[in-house]
């Protein structure tokens, strides 16, 4: 981007292609109309992007592509308030507008030669899609875990993906495990064979039988609100380090940049911003900024 | 700084020549409040205002302000750039101003306040405390930066001090109408500081009131205010620093649209909403204390949130007052 640029120009993407994952979440993959604007634009797992469709509004939306994969980014956009619907209903072809990436990121580089537990709650597993991508890609990782709570088989997100991972992602350092809520007749394709990998209940069931190097682990979490404390929990009674469980958090934002205020969190001795300080977090930050979790 | 003395006599021709750097915005008295308005002559300006509704954040941050227009699927950057004069700005502002810089000129720089920042000019002006000021508890009762010119009330005249390069070309190109300080002027200025030092009635307590407030998260009496408070965000629109702000897209006609946003306040309930109806701060209690713990944030860098301006309280619809709220949470932790 140039220097002089206006911070809320928005830089047109075109949508290659559409894809429904569940019946309420749809990914989109896209790319810069602007061959110098796509080489320009680079991420970090766990940052996110402002989408604007213009004439309408925005919305911040975390990228779940990974950047060892160029030329394109996805996003995987939940049908949840008047904007998204709006996203849902464009196709292949349209222009829309973007901003970004905004945020600190996963310390991917940080973190480099250690396990990755990565544990996801729901459409929590878009960050964490990227980090998991961008690990098994680089191949600089000891050994990664995916723990992924869903509501129903139905609700899984990046189903061929995480089911090809449960079967052969142990040649490639990853173990897969699943937890569902609500017994449907589809679990069948899943409880066949996998029967220690995929249970019914909740994500934090998945921990048992596990167990982790805690001077070279990082969890990193990503759900909904209520998913954390349980996580959390789970994570501190194996003792690991509160500096080692890093979060990624969502608020109301309007600007991305620190501006708007509205993701404004903390007491009088700790502000944070979500946008510019995180939107990752570690549970260390949540335990000296009160309201981060 | 530079210190320089304009008699009352040629007042009215020094305030005159402003308008050769901008159209002059000043403090006028709106039946029973007082309102920064364009004006044309001195005799429109209330000198001994007490405090304007709406701070000069307003020149700056408009409360409705178009940021891009929609042209053929692209956005179109408008910026309306005004040169103005802002004139007589009490220091508890040109404070508020500074915090807001710190916030829209960090990068990246928000263009549209740096555009106006840029083209404004701040002649601040002295002023006497009345019973809602606590500037002198927070230290944002004499500014040191901040301003082009600022003037002093002496008995004779004015005693400016030259805060910047821009107020000492306009001081230059007027030569003719100041006079060097004597030593009657800086007794007589010090004289005004003293009194004034002596005519506040509200102290804020300072001490430790970061990490008592942080102790008092949570306090009965946020509770207690909690019924007390209407939810307006009366005191976020009036506040010098409060700077939320909500976006949205709005049609002028069928071809055209424009980028706006205008002031939010954290007292709203959509504040801490988000898509799927997850709200951060459901309740009142929460709102209310998080603007508390937002004003209140002491940052090494930029001190409080805070200036002590008073307006809160003053347009307060439910007479809640900064400082007694904070009191009475600290005596509830004792």
């Amino acid at each position: 981007m140039s220097e002089n640029e206006n911070t809320f120009q928005t830089h047109d993407v075109r949508i290659l292609e559409v894809k429904d994952l569940t019946p309420r979440e749809k990914l989109f993959t896209l790319r810069f109309t602007d061959p110098e604007v796509s080489r320009g634009f680079k991420y970090k797992p766990g940052q996110f992007v402002i989408v604007d469709i213009r004439g309408f509004g925005e919305f911040p939306i975390s990228i779940c592509s990974t950047p060892t994969r160029e030329g394109y980014f996805q996003l995987c956009v939940r049908k949840a308030g008047r904007m998204t619907r709006y996203m849902h209903e464009l196709k292949e072809g349209d222009i829309i507008g973007i901003r970004g990436p905004y945020g600190n990121g996963f310390p991917m580089d940080m973190m480099e030669g250690s396990n990755l537990v990565l544990v996801a709650g729901g459409l929590g597993m878009a960050p964490l899609r990227s980090v998991l991508w961008y690990a098994l890609d680089s191949g600089k990782y000891e050994h990664i875990y995916l723990f992924y709570g869903t509501k129903s088989y139905e609700d899984i997100l990046f189903r061929d993906e995480i089911t090809h991972l449960l079967k052969h992602g142990e040649a490639m350092n990853c173990t897969v495990k699943l937890a569902y809520e609500v017994e449907s007749p589809s679990c069948i394709y899943l409880e066949k064979g996998y029967a220690p990998k995929v249970c019914k209940g909740v994500v934090t069931d998945l921990f048992r039988g596990e167990e982790f190097d805690i001077t070279n682990t990082y969890a990193l979490i990503c759900g909904p609100p209520v998913m954390y404390k349980f996580v959390i929990k789970e994570l501190l009674d194996r003792r690991l380090s509160p500096g080692r469980i890093y979060m990624t958090l969502e608020r109301r934002m309007r600007c991305g940049v620190g501006k708007c205020g509205h993701c404004i969190v903390g007491t009088s001795t700790s502000i944070k911003y979500v946008c510019k300080d995180g939107p990752v977090f570690t549970y260390w930050d949540a335990l000296s900024t009160r309201g981060l979790i | 700084m530079r210190y320089v003395k304009l008699p009352n006599e040629n007042f009215e021709e020094f305030f005159n020549s402003l308008k050769n750097w901008g159209n002059i915005y000043a403090p006028t008295k709106q039946g029973k409040i007082y309102s920064f308005r364009k004006v044309e002559t001195l005799s429109e300006v209330s000198l001994d205002y007490n405090r304007t509704m709406l701070p000069p954040k307003k020149f700056f941050i408009k409360p409705r302000d178009e940021m891009l227009k929609l042209k053929d699927n692209k956005w179109e950057e408008c910026i309306e750039v005004e040169k103005i004069v802002l004139f007589g700005v009490h220091s508890c502002d040109i404070h508020g101003l500074q915090i807001l810089d710190k916030v829209y000129l960090e990068e990246p720089v928000d263009p549209y306040y740096k555009k106006r920042r840029e083209n404004s000019i701040i002649v601040g002006i002295s002023c006497m405390p009345d019973e809602y000021c606590f500037c002198k508890s927070l230290g944002t009762d004499f500014a040191m930066s901040g301003f082009d010119l600022f003037l002093h009330e002496l008995p004779d005249g004015w005693l400016v001090r030259v805060g910047s390069v821009k107020g000492h070309e306009i001081a230059w190109a007027n030569e003719e109408l100041f006079e060097e300080i004597t030593e009657e002027d800086l007794k007589n200025f010090r004289a005004f500081e003293e009194k004034r030092a002596k005519a506040f009635k509200k102290k804020l307590n300072k001490e430790g009131l970061a990490d008592m407030l942080d102790l008092a998260y949570d306090s009965p009496v946020w509770k207690k205010y909690e019924k007390i408070c209407l939810g307006c965000g009366n005191c976020n629109m009036v506040c010098p620093t409060c700077r939320c702000y909500e976006v949205c897209d709005r049609w002028i006609n069928a071809y055209e649209a424009v980028r706006e946003r205008r002031y939010d306040s954290c007292f709203m309930a959509s504040h801490g909403l988000v898509a799927g109806g997850h709200n951060f701060r459901p309740t009142r209690l929460d709102r209310f204390r998080h603007r508390y713990y937002c004003k209140n944030y002491f940052d090494p860098e930029a001190g409080f949130n805070c200036v002590g301006c008073g307006r809160c309280d003053e347009f307060c619809p439910a007479k809640i007052e900064h400082v007694k709220v904070l009191d009475e949470v600290r005596e509830a932790l004792e």
